[in-house]
C-alpha cells in the first residue's frame, strides 16, 4: 500500500506517528495522507504528544488532529484559489422541509448577519394553480457559470477551484451589479453598518468565513468555506432537524446531512433531482429533490414576509 | 460519533440546570480524546452552552490526576486529547475512569460527569474479493481478548459524512470478535490512484466509548478533477478574460485613443504654426 | 433681410455678465447643489441605508439619473457631429449649446455613479483590479473616452472664437481674457491653422459617432446582460440610443429657448431653428415610439410567466400611472404639439422640449425599478420595506442636486464662452452674402 510520492515523505518528516506505537493499527499507510495530498491541510510543523491505547507516547502534527479546533486563517490569495480537486455540491430534499428555519438561524448566527438579513430564504413555491405548494430553501447556487462573477468590475467576487463563489469584502466597491445579475436574488447588501461588537469588526476579513461583515459591501451564502476546509459540514446542514440539506464533494460522489450519507449520483437519479432555472445556463451546484411523499403536509403558517402569522410585528 | 451522555447532578433553584456529558473517542488506536458537552433547557428547548470552563481527570478528581482544562465553544463542546501524563494511571488497569468537572459560573453551578471505560481496540483487514474483516478486542488481564456482540459499522471515509460499504447499516461481532463486510460500492471515485479509506467504527458504546480504525484500500476509481479555474472565460478572474474579448476591446480602444492622440498632436502643430 | 455686420455679430454673441435673473438662477442652482451635498455627506456617514434602496430594489434613482445623464450627453454627437457631417448649416448656432450640454451631462454621469457606490473610497479598485469581462469596466472606458472626445469637440471650434474675443479685450474682464489667452492665444487665423483645425473637427465628428453609440449601448448592457424581466431584451442598445437622441434634442429645444430669451439672440436662433428642431424632435419621438412598441408589444403578446408581473405592473398596475404619464409627456404630447406648424413656434416648442425631458426622466426610472421589484424568485424573508421603493428625501436631494449641478456647469460655460460660435456665424453670414 505504499505510495512513492514526496508528499508522504514530507508528511513523515513533519514529525508524525512514532513507529513503536503502530501495534494497534494495521497497515502502515496514514489516513491523513489523503487529506494532505488533497491540499486541504498543510502540516504546521508543530507537534503534539498524545497517549496511545497501548500506553505509549505518540507525536503528531497539530494540523492533522481530529477533531480540529481552529485552523490558522487562510491568506487572501489561498482563499481565492480554494481547494483543488474538490467540487462542492449541495442537495436539498424538499420532501422533508417544514420551514423550521433552523438553517436560517444558525447561518445568520455563524456569519454575524444583521437582523433582517438572511442568506438562506425559505420560499413558498407553487409552480401552477393545480400543482402542490411546498417550501423551498434557497442558498447561493455557487453556479459553474456564475452571472454575478461575470459582471463584477473589481474581482471582488470570484469562482474557486472547488466550485465555491466567494466575496472579498475588502475589495468590493458596492456597485451592486452582482445583485442585479443574480437570477436567484440570493445576494444581500450591507446598507448600514453591521451590528457587531467592535472587537469582531476589527478582526481581519476572511473570504472563507465571510466575517466580519462590512458596510457598503455585498454578502451571500459561502457554503461555509471555513468548515468545509476542516472537513466539517456547513452550519445549515448540521442545524436542520429534518435532514433537509445534504452536502458533499461531487468528485467523491457522496453527500451527507450529518446522519445519513448517500452516493450523490444515486440520490439524484433515484429521486429525480433537478436544479433551479436550468434554462438560464448558470449551471448551479445546488440540486433539489422534488417534494414527493412529503414528510409534512404543507401549512403556510407564515405571512408573505416569512414571519409567523401569529407573531406580533414590532 | 455521538458522545455518551451521563446525566449530571442538578443545581440549586436560582441557577439553570446544566447538563454535562462526557464521551471517550479513540481514533486508529493512536489518538484518544475526551469530549465534554454541555446543554441546558433554555426557553423550553435544549441549547448548547458555551464558555463553560471544564477540567478533565483520570481515575479520580485529584489535582495530581488532572489531565487538562478547556472551555466549551459556542456549540457547547470542549475536547481534550489525552496527554502522556495519563500514562501511569492508564497502564495500571484495563478499566479506566474519566471524569469531567465544570466550574461554577454566574448562570450555572459546577457539575460532574464521568465515563467508565474498558480499554478496547479495533483491527481491520482486507480479504480477497473485496471483503473487509474487522476484529474487536478488549484488554483483559494484560491480554487482548475478542468480544462478542459489539455493534460496528463499516464505511468509506468521505468529506462530511462516511458512506456505508453496502446496504447493511450495522454488524455485530461473532464469538471470535469478527465481522465481515462486503465492499459493494461500484466504481466509487477514490484519489488519483484509486485509493479509498475504509473505516470500521464502534459508535457510542456504553462500555467502550467511540472507536474508529481506518485502512487504505485500492478499490476506488482513480479520479483527477481539473476545474475550469485556469481557463479563460467570462467569469474567470482578472487577466483571464476570453481572447476574443481582449482583442476586440483593446483594438477598439487603440483605434479611438490613437485618433485622439493624433488630434492632440494636431493641436500642438497649431501652436507651432503661431 | 437685415444685414448684420461682423462687429454686430461679435457684440451680440460675446459672453455677457449676468443680470439679476442670471444671478438668481445661479443662486437657486447653488442651493440645490448644496442641499444635495449635505444629503451626500449624510449618506457617506451613515451608509446607503439613508436611501430607500434595499436588497430587491438595489438600484434606484441614482442609476436612473446616471442613464438619464448618459442619454442627454449623446446630444453632442447628434447635433454637432451628425448634422455637421451631413453639411447641414442651419444647426451651426446650436452646436456649442449641444456640446456644453454633452460635457456637463457626461461629467455628472460620472459623479452620480460614484454617489451610488457603497464604497466610493475604493473607486481606484476599478483601475488597479479591473476585470475586462465586466460591462461596468466597458462603461468606465467608454465614458472616459467620450468625455475627452466631447471636450475636444468643444475646444477645437472655440479656438477661432477665443481669437475674436481676445481682440475685444476691453469689453471682457481681465480674468476672462486670461482664460481665453491660456487656451487659445496661439490661434492666429492663419490659413494652415484653419485647414488643420477643420480637418481635426471633421475627424472628431466622424469618431464621436461610434463612440456615442458605444457609450449608450454599453450603458444599456448594464441591464441587458442580466436575466431580469424587462431587461433580458435584445432590443436594449437601439432602444436606449433612440431614447437618448430624443431626450438630447428635447434638451436642446429647452436650452435654445432659454438662451435666446436670456441673451436676446432672436436674430441667431430664429423661429426657423425652432421649426427645424421641432421637426427633428417629432422624427426622433416617432423612432422612439417605434422602439417602445417593439419593447413592450412583443413580450406582452407572449406574457411569459417571469415577465407577467412586470408587464402588468407597467400597463395597469402599480407603475401604470407613471408609465402612461412618461409615454405621454415624452412622446405623444410633444408629437401632437410639434406636428403642427404653429406648434413649432418658439414657446410651444420650448414647452414640448420640457415635456420630453421630464417624460424621459420618468421613463428612465421605469427602466430601473419595476424590473428589480419583480424578481424571478418570490420576495421572502425580508422586512416589509424591501418590497417597495420610493426614493427618500436624501435620494431626491442628491438627484436634484446632480441635475442642478449639470445646469450649473452649463450656466458657467454660457458665462465664460460664446454660446453661439462666433466665427462660424460670421463665416455663414459671409457665405450667405456671397449668394
Amino acid at each position: 500500500m505504499s505510495t512513492s510520492d514526496t508528499s508522504r515523505r514530507d508528511f513523515l518528516a513533519a514529525g508524525l506517528l512514532a513507529g513503536a506505537a503502530l501495534t494497534g493499527c494495521s497497515g502502515n499507510e496514514n489516513p491523513f495522507d489523503k487529506a494532505q495530498k488533497s491540499g486541504m491541510i498543510t502540516p504546521t510543523g508543530k507537534t503534539v504528544k498524545l497517549l496511545s491505547v497501548d500506553g505509549e507516547v505518540v507525536e503528531m502534527d497539530e494540523a492533522f488532529l481530529r477533531p480540529v479546533s481552529d485552523l490558522p486563517p487562510v491568506s487572501n490569495a489561498e482563499a481565492r484559489v480554494g481547494i483543488p480537486g474538490k467540487k462542492f455540491v449541495m442537495v436539498i430534499d424538499l420532501s422533508r422541509c417544514k420551514s423550521v428555519k433552523a438553517c436560517q438561524a444558525s447561518c445568520n448566527h455563524a456569519h454575524e448577519l444583521n437582523p433582517g438579513e438572511n442568506w438562506i430564504k425559505v420560499n413558498v413555491m407553487q409552480d401552477a394553480e393545480y400543482t402542490a405548494p411546498y417550501w423551498q430553501p434557497t442558498t447561493c447556487m455557487h453556479c459553474d457559470e456564475p452571472p454575478c462573477v461575470k459582471v463584477c468590475p473589481v474581482d471582488a467576487t470570484f469562482k474557486r477551484e472547488d466550485g465555491l463563489v466567494l466575496i472579498d469584502s475588502d475589495r468590493c466597491i458596492g456597485c451592486r451589479f452582482c445583485m442585479a445579475a443574480c437570477p436567484y436574488t440570493t445576494r444581500v447588501f450591507n446598507w448600514e453598518a453591521p451590528q457587531i461588537p467592535k472587537e469582531m469588526a476589527a478582526k481581519p476579513y476572511s473570504c472563507e468565513t465571510s466575517t466580519p461583515q462590512k458596510i457598503g459591501t455585498v454578502s451571500k451564502c459561502d457554503f461555509c468555506a471555513d468548515m468545509t476546509r476542516k472537513g466539517e459540514l456547513p452550519h445549515c446542514v448540521s442545524a436542520c432537524p429534518n435532514g433537509v440539506f445534504f452536502f458533499g464533494d461531487m468528485i467523491e460522489d457522496t453527500v451527507s446531512n450529518g446522519a445519513e450519507t448517500f452516493r450523490f449520483s444515486e440520490l439524484i437519479k433515484d429521486k429525480a433531482g433537478y436544479r433551479l432555472m436550468e434554462d438560464l445556463g448558470t449551471k448551479p451546484s445546488v440540486y433539489y429533490l422534488p417534494p414527493v411523499n412529503r414528510n409534512f403536509p404543507f401549512e403556510d403558517k407564515e405571512d408573505s414576509l416569512g414571519e409567523k402569522k401569529d407573531k406580533i410585528k414590532s | 460519533m455521538l458522545a455518551f451522555f451521563n446525566e449530571a447532578c442538578l443545581s440549586q433553584a436560582a441557577k439553570n440546570n446544566l447538563i454535562l456529558g462526557l464521551g471517550y473517542f479513540n481514533s486508529n488506536n493512536q489518538v484518544q480524546y475526551l469530549k465534554a458537552s454541555t446543554k441546558s433547557k433554555i426557553n423550553g428547548k435544549f441549547r448548547p452552552v458555551g464558555d463553560i470552563p471544564v477540567r478533565y481527570y483520570i481515575s479520580s478528581e485529584d489535582p495530581a490526576n488532572l489531565l487538562g482544562k478547556a472551555v466549551t465553544n459556542d456549540k457547547g463542546i470542549a475536547h481534550l486529547f489525552i496527554p502522556p501524563s495519563a500514562a501511569a494511571a492508564w497502564k495500571k488497569s484495563a478499566k479506566q475512569s474519566f471524569l469531567v468537572v465544570s466550574d461554577s459560573t454566574k448562570e450555572y453551578d459546577g457539575v460532574h460527569s464521568n465515563f467508565d471505560l474498558t480499554k478496547s481496540r479495533i483491527q481491520i483487514d482486507t480479504l480477497p474479493d473485496r471483503q473487509i474483516q474487522a476484529t474487536f478486542s478488549e484488554f483483559r488481564d494484560s491480554v487482548w481478548v475478542a468480544v462478542k456482540g459489539v455493534d460496528m459499522k463499516v464505511t468509506v471515509k468521505r468529506l462530511g459524512g462516511d458512506l456505508n460499504v453496502n446496504e447493511t447499516p450495522t454488524y455485530t461481532t461473532d464469538s471470535l470478535g469478527l465481522i465481515h463486510a462486503d465492499f459493494k460500492l461500484d466504481k466509487l471515485p477514490g484519489d488519483s490512484a484509486g485509493n479509498l479509506t475504509i473505516i470500521a467504527e464502534v459508535d457510542d458504546n456504553d462500555v467502550y466509548g467511540n472507536l474508529t480504525t481506518e485502512k487504505s484500500v485500492p478499490w476506488g476509481e482513480p479520479t483527477q478533477y481539473v476545474s475550469s479555474y485556469n481557463q479563460r472565460s467570462l467569469f474567470a478572474r482578472r487577466g483571464w478574460s476570453p481572447l476574443w474579448l481582449e482583442w476586440m476591446a483593446y483594438s477598439i480602444i487603440a483605434v479611438v485613443w490613437g485618433v485622439m492622440i493624433y488630434l492632440f498632436f494636431q493641436i500642438r502643430k497649431l501652436k507651432k504654426l503661431a | 433681410m437685415e444685414i448684420i455686420t461682423r462687429q454686430k455679430i461679435i457684440d451680440d454673441l460675446a459672453p455677457k455678465k449676468f443680470g439679476w435673473r442670471g444671478r438668481v438662477w445661479v443662486i437657486v442652482l447653488l442651493i440645490f447643489c448644496f442641499i444635495g451635498l449635505v444629503a451626500y455627506l449624510l449618506q457617506l456617514s451613515k451608509g446607503l441605508v439613508v436611501t430607500s434602496m434595499r436588497d430587491y430594489a438595489s438600484w434606484g434613482i441614482y442609476i436612473s439619473n446616471f442613464v438619464f445623464f448618459v442619454a442627454i450627453s449623446l446630444v453632442g454627437s447628434l447635433i454637432t457631429a451628425v448634422l455637421r457631417l451631413t453639411n447641414v448649416h442651419w444647426s451651426t448656432p446650436l452646436t456649442r449649446i449641444a456640446e456644453i450640454i454633452a460635457v456637463s451631462a457626461i461629467t455628472f454621469a460620472s459623479i452620480i455613479i460614484v454617489v451610488d457606490m457603497g464604497r466610493p473610497e475604493r473607486f481606484y479598485n476599478l483601475f488597479t483590479h479591473g476585470r475586462l469581462q465586466s460591462p461596468i469596466i466597458w462603461d468606465v472606458v467608454v465614458i472616459t473616452t467620450y468625455f475627452f472626445i466631447s471636450i475636444l469637440l468643444l475646444y477645437l471650434p472655440l479656438l477661432a472664437d477665443f481669437n475674436i474675443l481676445l481682440q475685444i479685450k476691453k469689453r471682457t474682464g481681465s480674468r476672462l481674457n486670461k482664460l481665453y489667452s491660456f487656451f487659445g492665444s496661439f490661434w492666429k487665423n492663419k490659413p494652415e491653422q484653419i485647414k488643420i483645425n477643420n480637418r481635426s473637427i471633421q475627424i472628431l465628428s466622424i469618431t464621436i459617432i461610434p463612440v456615442a453609440f458605444a457609450i449608450h449601448t454599453v450603458t444599456s448592457w448594464l441591464f441587458a446582460t442580466t436575466y431580469r424581466p424587462g431587461w433580458d431584451s435584445t432590443n436594449f442598445g437601439a432602444y436606449f440610443i433612440a431614447g437618448a437622441f430624443l431626450v438630447g434634442s428635447g434638451a436642446v429645444l429647452v436650452a435654445m429657448y432659454i438662451f435666446r430669451k436670456a441673451y436676446k439672440l432672436d436674430k441667431y436662433i430664429t423661429n426657423d431653428h425652432f421649426d427645424r428642431m421641432g421637426k427633428i424632435v417629432v422624427m426622433l419621438a416617432l423612432v422612439y415610439l417605434y422602439f417602445n412598441v417593439n419593447e413592450f408589444l412583443a413580450p406582452a403578446f407572449k406574457m411569459k410567466k417571469t415577465e407577467e408581473g412586470y408587464l402588468h405592473g407597467l400597463f395597469t398596475g402599480v407603475y401604470s400611472r407613471i408609465f402612461w404619464f412618461a409615454l405621454s409627456t415624452a412622446i405623444f404630447i410633444p408629437i401632437l404639439i410639434l406636428v403642427n406648424k404653429k406648434g413649432r413656434k418658439p414657446l410651444p416648442a420650448f414647452v414640448a422640449g420640457c415635456l420630453v425631458v421630464i417624460g424621459s426622466w420618468f421613463k428612465r426610472y421605469l427602466i430601473v425599478t419595476p424590473t428589480l421589484l419583480n424578481p424571478l424568485l418570490p420576495m421572502r424573508d425580508v422586512p416589509d420595506s424591501y418590497r417597495h421603493y420610493f426614493p427618500s428625501w436624501q435620494e431626491w436631494a442628491i438627484a436634484m442636486g446632480s441635475l442642478a449641478g449639470m445646469m450649473l456647469i452649463i450656466t458657467i460655460f454660457a458665462r465664460l464662452l460664446p454660446i453661439i460660435p462666433i466665427q462660424e456665424t460670421i463665416d455663414e453670414m459671409e457665405e450667405h452674402e456671397k449668394d
